[in-house]
């Protein structure tokens, strides 16, 4: 296994699987360094691993959870912690791209979904991934990953007409 | 135009129904700049949706990474490249030194009869003063065969007072 071939180009799909769940550039890439060397001090156990990607995305969201977890346990108030990270991803956002406001509406509205739905419609709107591998990389079924997925898109179809009438 | 389709499509995305096929149909169709007023609403989540798609890590990450692969990595490499380095090293100098030893002993087994025959001339170092080598050896097998003939005169008198 070669690190530049098989395991750097994962960078960027573990970047953004992290930053959907974090919200925090920073952190994401801080998650990525860590995944990306775990698999490289553990590429001889990997040779048998079917699907690379898969194994770190999976490790890559448990990482991510991890910490937010962490962040929450500091944190006395959940409702000021999430008004913090809607506050960070919006920034975030605006510093990755130039986005205009209706996006960053957008993006807002997806960071107040559950982790679980946030994750799988990046998995499956984004990066246009099937829903037998999102069911592989969350460790559902892919009805659940169905359930999740729909619950997301109709939470979202509702904030879409709300902003229609508040045009 | 008709829209139909698109319109399907989007009812059909809501209830989870559409392919990846379908889906990349509708990001492909609102990334274009036509887009009808009635559809407008739903143009944000599907560019927000291929917009997202591009985003990536910075520029001096890929060398952030490989300096921490090659610094946490490095070491536990270079102990089993050093290994796997002098490995051969170790196998040929183990190789020589049988060699050597095999050889020490097979040439000391061999020469011993040299060795004994310069003691010999050494021994007899005393009648080669002022002589040459030749003439040394002359006495030396002189004291051999005057060492012999008194035992085999003993044998033969052992012999002659058997019979």
């Amino acid at each position: 296994m070669d690190f530049k071939r098989d395991i750097l180009p994962l960078k960027d799909i573990i970047f953004r699987t992290a930053l959907r769940i974090t919200m925090n550039r920073e952190e994401s890439e801080d998650i990525v360094q860590d995944i990306l060397l775990k698999l490289w001090q553990q590429r001889d156990e990997l040779e048998t691993v079917s699907n690379l990607e898969a194994f770190a995305l999976t490790s890559a969201r448990n990482l991510a959870i991890d910490r937010i977890s962490k962040h929450e346990q500091k944190n006395i108030s959940l409702v000021e912690e999430t008004h913090d990270r809607e506050d960070v991803w919006q920034m975030s956002a605006h510093d990755c791209m130039e986005r205009d406001e209706r996006q960053s509406n957008i993006a807002s509205a997806i960071a107040t979904l559950p982790e679980k739905q946030r994750t799988v419609l990046q998995l499956r709107d984004i990066e246009g991934k099937a829903y037998k591998e999102i069911a592989e990389i969350i460790g559902i079924t892919e009805s659940d990953v169905k359930v999740n997925l729909f619950r997301a898109r109709g939470f979202l179809k509702e904030k879409l007409n709300f902003l229609k009438r508040d045009k | 135009m008709d829209y139909k389709y698109i319109e399907q499509l989007i009812e059909r995305y809501f209830t989870c129904e559409t392919t990846q096929q379908e889906e990349q149909i509708l990001r492909s169709f609102f990334s274009q700049g036509d887009v009808p007023s009635n559809l407008s609403e739903y143009a944000d989540l599907f560019r927000y949706e291929s917009s997202e798609s591009d985003v990536h890590l910075g520029d001096d990450f890929d060398a952030k990474m490989m300096e921490l692969v090659e610094r946490k990595s490095g070491m536990k490499n270079n102990v089993v490249s050093i290994r796997g380095k002098f490995t051969p090293l170790f196998k040929a100098a183990a190789i020589v030194a049988m060699v050597l030893t095999i050889g020490n002993a097979a040439e000391q087994s061999i020469g011993t009869r040299p060795c004994e025959d310069n003691s010999d001339i050494t021994a007899i170092n005393p009648y080669i003063k002022n002589e040459n080598i030749s003439a040394a050896i002359k006495v030396k097998d002189n004291v051999q065969q005057a060492e012999i003939k008194p035992a085999v005169t003993s044998d033969s008198l052992l012999i002659e007072k058997n019979d």
